[in-house]
């Protein structure tokens, strides 16, 4: 119970991270922050879907989380061939800093957990995460791009990440 | 005779090689279109979406499926009438449909990924 908490904790911290007010800064992230951020964010995903996939017990979680890795994988490839297409060289910003740190504890507190309540927790992280991202993709990073090719690009994606949503809360409810 | 050895002709030119197909429907399955000749439709697959999400042919036609997407996806039938397996990124899967009805699919990998067949 004490680790479910400070799993929320740290959630709850991640999540306020990437929200539009704590991201919007005075100007907005600039264009080489904001692919450092999707880089960071697909980063962070991959690596939740790899401890997942080794630790996991249902069996419909680790597909969910090998599909994670596949998925993120791909679209960090895409952002990584754009950002060189681009010119764009990513940069650290406090948001990609917060994102990374709180991954870490919040990998920490999972990798302690096991069975049916590591899957209830990993699926419910991903529940939580992918609505964050959804969030600050489409209210402070499509809205802030300045190139063109990088807007449509993070519109391109913003189904995917729908798309991982209404998986991982399928799962979710079923879990429950 | 000669319907169907264009009909085979005209898939021949059309489909790129390697293209993975399917059929599915009547058992036995028919070469022949019903009425007039068979035509081939689109649907692009495309950033988590298929589009059009709602497609309309005639039994005889093929559909063919071009995964645009940076992942692979599938083309599954609800009911099991058909299944493409993942179809590669920049890869396509065509389908002879043969049997009328509605065919609500799915991507299997994406299952929030879903659009309607219509065979008449």
């Amino acid at each position: 119970m004490r680790v479910r908490g400070l799993i929320i904790l740290v959630l709850a911290t991640a999540i306020t991270a990437m929200q539009p007010a704590a991201m919007g800064q005075a100007q907005g992230p600039t264009d080489p922050q904001i692919v450092g951020i999707v880089l960071a964010a697909n980063q962070i995903d991959i690596d939740a879907g790899k401890a997942a996939v080794a630790q996991a017990h249902d069996p419909q979680v680790k597909a969910f989380a090998q599909q994670m890795i596949t998925d993120h994988s791909a679209l960090q490839h895409s952002v990584m061939e754009l950002g060189a297409k681009l010119h764009v060289t990513p940069e650290a910003s406090a948001t990609a800093d917060s994102l990374k740190s709180d991954a870490a504890k919040t990998a920490a507190h999972l990798r302690d957990m096991s069975g049916a309540a590591y899957d209830k927790a990993y699926i419910d992280n991903e529940v939580a995460y992918h609505q964050a991202v959804i969030d600050a993709v489409t209210k402070v990073l499509i809205p802030n791009a300045k190139n063109v090719e990088l807007k449509d690009a993070l519109n391109g994606a913003a189904p995917a990440f729908v798309g991982h949503l209404e998986h991982a809360k399928r799962i979710q409810s079923s879990l429950h | 005779m000669t319907r169907v050895v264009l009909h085979d002709l005209m898939l021949s030119l059309l489909l790129p090689a390697g293209l993975w197909s399917g059929s599915f429907g009547a058992a036995g399955g028919v070469r022949e279109p019903a009425a007039g000749l068979a035509s081939q439709s689109h649907v692009t697959i495309a950033n988590f979406q298929f589009q059009p999400t709602s497609l309309t042919v005639h039994a005889g036609d093929t559909v063919v499926w071009e995964n645009k997407d940076i992942v692979p996806h599938s083309v599954t039938d609800s009911r099991n009438a058909f299944d493409s397996g993942p179809i590669a990124p920049g890869s396509s899967w065509s389908l002879k449909t043969t049997a009328a009805g509605t065919y609500q699919y799915v991507c299997t990998l994406h299952p929030n990924m879903q659009a309607t067949l219509i065979v008449k």
